[in-house]
């Protein structure tokens, strides 16, 4: 393999984070942990309904609840709002929006929207006022399904449309009528993806301080995207953003349930003007399961044309995204993500994709880590695996057949340029080592034993480094993409960097600073980096979701540290007497190149103090004092990192139980920053995979009631449902992003259910099986294990919960 | 509602206070003792953010009430490291990238403390089973299993040393 | 999610506890551990106006050896059954089931008579007392009863306790020396409540046949079963495979099991004849394992 070398330094390095420490002994701050001279705490009455109109609030009781400072209800949100809750997200220029406040006023559209919301004292005394809120209802018939909200006389969730469908559009490339009916063979698939979350352990929160006199609000949110939290404040209040000040603690994760801006940032920020108290709202955990985006439920119809050698010509499919009862901050996002990026890492000549929007009354749909790439993903594998099957091929060599090849980078998918890759040599990496682990033996042993162990395989591609403002612009996207970094060394050589983006357990901070530290030759423990406070810190565009972190703010800061690099050798020169150009840094000491141990140098902290202190005789003269230089980086284009998932299963072909045993991924994501982090990043991304492949789904009843709302019943896999983890690593730098990164925050989350469901079909490969719902529960898998055995279609099974 | 006054210490100091009785022990430690490393993740008892250690087991603080720990001696995470020594878990949480966001972290180290207590060389296996009372959606967990391990290992070491 | 207003008092012993409980007219509430009871004051979904706390009630606190059965004070927290050796020696189920309550740390807290008398049909602890005949000591304002597990289990968190009875011990009879035991149990994750648990304790005959067999399944129905045809047809008989097959069946059939959204009645009734098979196999010398370690 031409697998091309790291640069040397701490650019690759397994450096411990600088983040641990606090984390390790209790001294992290998270937003719950923020506590303000007489804050007040509050909480939210929600829809016990599905569908239903709001006949009349009352709250007067609630009010005259000692400890009670504000009440406040929908139609008085709407009223002190200036504009409804944002979808930044407008793709479809013909999408019908739903354009709803952060509280419900006129009708409720799903169990768990916000009707009514108390500040009080504490948490318990507003949760008892909620009790003595009094909501009149008239319910409605109500659309709680796909179906059923796409059936002919659907009850209507918005009386104003003709139907309940928000948009649809096809996705076009090349000439997929000829491709279909020149085809040697034609396959098809219709798969199902539960209803999943992100489910950060730390719920969402917030704590906002509106002082009434000025009209000057600080807000400490957990979320990923603080400078497109603020300006959205801005806009929903009707505030000059220069008034708004966001701060993020410590972030407890966020996979893409803390990108969104919801309704409970705006509620505690009206809450604290009425009562004039700082106001802190903490969403519990069975809020959560209610109030936060939840995401991955979609119809996904897929359909190939190939020839009998097992090229593909052309990819037809439908998307339909199983929207809530309003649309969230991103709208149809991840559902057009699955849409535009269907045909994968394979080079389809002729592609036409439909995605369809639907509202029903669930929690509405929004960020998942992955964003519509997990159904991307397990629509074009699930069907190179139909196809090969049908063909009588190795689903690897139909792989092999269609990738793209490296020569045909830049490739046209039907929306995006994918930059570079070497995939055929990333798969054949994970075959290797699929080998070198002694699968296939494993897997005949236990046949011998009776025992059903099964290998699958997938391939995905990841767009990250998402950036280019204008395109995404051009898309439809309501904000932009770049990234900006500042860095500067002090008066005693320390360095501080600072960044807009958001710290919530993926290194951040480290892999920022091992960035600075090698470009500036400094130890990495001489540089800080800071983040979390919109006042003080750059602007990030987007947020700090789309992969997009270590890629543009490693690379934005690589720039700026360059620049900065340049000068501290101008001004080391001038000390040394010497040419900058013969000047080498290491260390943190500058020296003249090749006069060795005890040669001539300074330090940083000479460097620091010739610029801000003492500068007489030693800032050359022309050179403006202060160490500091920032940088914005608004990519030509995303990247594409990719990689194969291998996974070797057991099914309990008696209990429909999967167990995963072995797990690897082999991937690239261009210049690693820190390689450690890269492979935990993998590692909690499969663990998700493996949690909506087997384990996770929001299930509702028939009444459009939630089922799941504790973690009882929403099953997040433990240390004993998983397995260990084995990560390969290729390098194929991004060369349009300075450093050459990629990005690749979400990479794990969407080949794991493609390869866990091939690796099911393999274990039953007897049985002919084909899994086409996820998640696989034991009870479904069981079902299509005993219609096989019986003789029926193996996909066939009637939906059960 | 009745008040109650409670007494109990808290990683080694006596705090006393007067709480309502419905109130949780994981509120009283966050609230009224500061410590807020106690995390809660769940207060449903099942994803083990909120685990300190009560009279010298681990315990939910979420599915304890304040008034039930009167008179009990508590630890959290705050309690752990020896001045500023980390604990060897915790070292070994650092070295091996056993966490990401942390928000899981401090449950976990009271739980593995108590795990290697009482078995100093657990498997692979013993170890994940103690680990599946927790929850945690970042890691994986595979990182967090090789720094028990290690952890496991410099404590067995270090009590060899002291006979 | 937090507990809505409420009144608490320490018990000083059980008579008050009792005396308590009769004042206020079914509207206390015992705390014994807190583990299932917290989570659902938390959630309002319990919302009683007193809570009367055993916590300090050394006198429910031991495991006491008597002349055919153990007797367990209510308050002995589950953990401490596990780990004991009386018990395991005694009663060698009782330990190998609780391992599948929870986790170490639920275990720590939650009581013995706190698991008996929240009669959770998925629990471990209610299927091990109705397996093994033991009975459950009671106390009321009227003195102590002693009811049959097979009585006291009466419904889904429903038992045959007054609003103004506790739970003081329970009495599980010793196993004969010799019994192998065995659990099978199904949860979708380590430490969850069991979608269908299987419990096993057999005694073997001189020449290898089974003598008696004790059989319950937890998550099958809204209360214990006790497998009382398949423990019939397993008597006097060699395990051999066929009539374990067939035993493992009875099992199934003694089964009423429900929906929910881990499993239709349908795949309840399924697993729990692989469970039982399984966990026949597993006591039994004829498979490779001989307890449930
Ligand atoms: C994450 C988690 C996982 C769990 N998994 C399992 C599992 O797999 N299997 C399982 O069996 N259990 C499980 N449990 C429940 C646990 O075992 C509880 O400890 C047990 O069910 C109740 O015991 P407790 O002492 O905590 O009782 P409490 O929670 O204090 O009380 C429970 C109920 O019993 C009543 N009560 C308690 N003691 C008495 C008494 N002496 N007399 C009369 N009434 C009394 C209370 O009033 C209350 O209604 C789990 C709990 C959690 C939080
Ligand atoms: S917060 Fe206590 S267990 Fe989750
Ligand atoms: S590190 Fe985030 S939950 Fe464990």
């Amino acid at each position: 393999m031409t697998e091309q070398h790291l640069p040397p330094g701490l650019i690759g390095a397994r450096v411990r984070r600088k983040e641990d420490p606090r984390l390790l002994t209790g001294r992290a701050q998270f937003v719950d942990d923020v506590a303000l001279p007489g804050m007040l705490e509050a909480a939210i009455l929600r829809s016990p309904h599905a569908h239903a109109r709001i006949v009349s609030v009352d709250v007067s009781a609630a009010l005259e609840l000692p400890g009670v400072f504000a009440v406040i209800t929908g139609a008085e949100v709407a009223q002190a709002c200036a504009l409804p809750q944002p979808v930044i997200w407008r793709l479809i220029p013909d999408q019908r929006m739903t354009d709803l406040y952060a509280l419900a006023h006129d009708k409720v559209r799903y169990v768990g929207q916000g009707v009514a919301a108390v500040a009080a004292a504490d948490r318990y005394v507003a949760e008892d006022a909620l009790g003595l809120i009094e909501v009149e209802y008239e319910q409605l018939p109500a659309a709680c399904t796909l179906d059923e909200a796409l059936a002919d006389g659907a009850p209507l969730l918005y009386e104003n449309w003709p139907d309940n469908v928000s948009c649809r559009q096809t996705v076009p490339k090349g000439d997929v009528a000829t491709a279909f009916a020149a085809a040697d063979v034609i396959v098809s698939e219709t798969i199902t993806y539960g209803r999943q979350m992100g489910t950060p352990l730390e719920t969402r929160g917030a704590v906002v301080s509106w002082d009434p006199f000025t009209d000057r609000l600080e807000a400490w949110l957990s979320t990923q995207s603080p400078n497109l939290a603020r300006d959205l404040l801005g806009e929903v209040l009707g505030l000059p953003v220069e008034r708004i000040r966001v701060r993020t603690p410590d972030v407890g994760g966020g996979f893409g349930n803390k990108f969104d801006f919801y309704g409970e940032e705006v509620v505690a920020a009206l809450l604290s003007k009425r009562s004039g108290r700082p106001v802190k709202i903490i969403e519990d955990r069975l809020e959560s399961f209610v109030a936060n985006a939840h995401s991955r439920e979609q119809r996904i119809e897929v359909e190939v044309a190939a020839k009998s050698d097992g090229t593909i010509t052309g990819m037809r499919g439908t998307v339909y995204g199983v929207l809530g009862g309003q649309l969230s901050t991103v709208g149809i996002g991840p559902c057009w993500a699955a849409t535009v990026l269907m045909p994968g890492p394979y080079d389809i000549p002729n592609v036409e994709v439909t995605v369809v929007g639907v509202v029903t009354n669930r929690s509405p749909y929004g960020s998942y880590r992955g964003w519509g790439q997990p159904k991307a993903n397990i629509a074009h594998e699930r069907i190179v695996e139909k196809l090969a099957r049908e063909l009588g091929m190795a689903a690897n060599d139909v792989r092999r057949k269609n990738l793209i090849a490296p020569d045909k980078f830049p490739y046209p998918s039907p929306v995006f340029y994918y930059d570079s890759g070497r995939y055929e040599e990333c798969l054949e990496a994970a075959e290797r080592a699929v080998v070198d682990r002694g699968w296939a033996k494993r897997q005949a042993e236990a046949a011998k034993e009776g025992r059903s162990l099964g290998i699958g395989y997938s391939f995905h591609i990841e767009i990250s480094a998402i950036g280019p403002s204008r395109i995404l612009n051009q898309a439809g996207l309501q904000h932009s993409g770049f990234d900006e970094e500042s860095v500067r060394i002090d008066s005693t050589g320390g360095v501080i960097v600072r960044s807009g983006l958001s710290a919530m357990g993926q290194g951040i901070q480290t892999a920022l600073a091992q960035v600075a530290a090698q470009t500036l030759g400094v130890p990495l423990d001489s540089v800080t980096v800071l983040t979390g406070d919109t006042e003080t810190n750059p602007y990030t565009g987007y947020g700090t979701g789309g992969s997009r972190g270590a890629a543009l703010g490693g690379g934005a800061l690589l720039r700026a540290s360059t620049r900065l690099r340049e000068k501290v050798l101008r001004v080391a020169a001038e000390l040394l007497e010497a040419s900058p150009d013969d000047l080498v840094i290491s260390d943190g000491r500058i020296s003249v190149a090749g006069t060795g141990v005890g040669g001539r140098s300074v330090s940083m902290r000479d460097v620091g103090d010739a610029t801000y202190r003492r500068l007489d005789g030693k800032l050359p003269l022309g050179e403006t004092p202060t160490l500091e230089e920032r940088d914005v980086l608004d990519p030509d284009n995303t990247a594409f990192s990719y990689g194969t998932t291998a996974v070797l299963a057991e099914v309990d072909r008696e209990t429909g139980r999967v167990q995963v045993l072995d797990y690897l991924i082999a991937h690239d994501c261009g210049t690693v920053i820190n390689p450690m982090i890269v492979d935990g990043q993998l590692h909690g991304g499969a663990a998700q995979a493996i949690g909506g492949a087997l384990f996770e789904e929001i299930v509702y009843g028939p009444d459009g009631q939630p089922l799941t709302t504790t973690f009882m019943d929403y099953l997040i896999p433990t240390a004993s449902e998983l397995p260990a983890f084995e990560t390969v690593h290729l390098t194929t730098t991004a060369d349009h992003i300075p450093g050459g990164f990629k990005g690749m925050g979400e990479a794990g989350t969407i080949g794991g259910a493609s390869a866990i469901t091939a690796a099911i079909d393999d274990a039953l490969r007897d049985l002919g099986v084909g899994v086409v719902q996820l998640p696989i529960t034991p009870p479904r898998l069981l079902s299509m294990i005993e219609a096989a055995e019986a003789g029926g279609t193996a996909t066939d099974v009637e939906e059960q919960s | 509602m009745t008040s109650l006054d409670v007494t109990m210490t808290v990683n080694g100091r006596t705090v006393t206070g007067r709480v309502e009785a419905r109130r949780t022990l994981a509120d009283f430690l966050r609230k009224d003792c500061a410590a807020t490393g106690v995390h809660l993740g769940c207060e449903h008892g099942v994803c083990g953010a909120c685990t300190v250690v009560l009279d010298g087991c681990t315990a939910r603080s979420c599915c304890t009430l304040a008034v039930q720990a009167d008179g009990a001696e508590v630890m959290t995470v705050e309690g752990l490291a020896d001045g500023t020594d980390l604990h060897p878990l915790q070292e070994a949480f650092w070295a091996r990238h056993g966490l990401q966001c942390g928000f899981c972290t401090p449950g976990i180290l009271l739980t593995m403390r108590e795990l290697l207590a009482d078995n100093p060389d657990p498997s692979e296996e013993e170890i994940r089973e103690s680990l599946s009372g927790n929850i945690c959606r970042c890691t994986g967990y595979q990182f967090i299993v090789e720094a028990v391990k290690d952890a496991a290992a410099v404590l067995r070491a270090s009590s060899a040393d002291r006979g | 999610m937090k507990p809505a207003p409420l009144d608490y008092i320490r018990a000083t012993s059980v008579a008050h506890a009792v005396q308590v409980l009769a004042e206020n007219d079914g509207d206390g509430k015992v705390l014994a551990g807190g583990q299932s009871l917290v989570p659902l004051l938390a959630m309002r979904l319990s919302q009683p106006t007193v809570l009367v706390d055993l916590g300090g009630l050394g006198e429910l606190s031991y495991i006491r050896d008597e002349s055919g059965h153990v007797e367990i004070g209510a308050m002995v927290r589950a953990r401490t059954v596990e780990i004991s050796s009386l018990i395991a020696d005694a009663v060698p189920l009782l330990p190998v089931a609780l391992r599948h309550v929870g986790h170490v740390t639920i275990r720590n807290r939650g009581t013995v008579g706190g698991s008996t008398a929240h009669a959770d049909p998925a629990a471990e602890l209610p299927a091990v007392l109705r397996a093994l005949d033991a009975d459950v000591v009671v106390t009321g304002p009227s003195g102590s009863r002693t009811i049959g597990a097979a009585d006291f289990f009466q419904g889904f968190l429903t038992t045959a306790l007054a609003p103004d009875e506790i739970v003081t011990a329970l009495r599980v009879p010793k196993s004969a020396p010799g019994t192998r035991v065995a659990v099978q149990e199904f949860a979708r994750r380590h430490g969850d409540f069991a979608i269908v648990a299987v419990f096993a304790a057999v005694e073997l005959g001189a020449s290898g046949e089974i003598a008696a067999a004790r059989i319950a399944v937890a998550g099958a129905d809204q209360v214990p079963v006790r497998a009382a045809a398949a423990e019939e047809l397993l008597a006097g008989q060699d395990p051999s495979p066929a009539v374990l097959r067939a035993a493992a069946a009875e099992v199934a059939g003694a089964t009423r099991p429900f929906d929910d959204i881990h499993g239709t009645a349908d795949y309840r009734k399924k697993i729990t004849a692989v469970l039982a098979r399984r966990c026949l196999e597993q006591a039994l010398p004829t498979a490779e394992r001989s307890s449930a370690a």
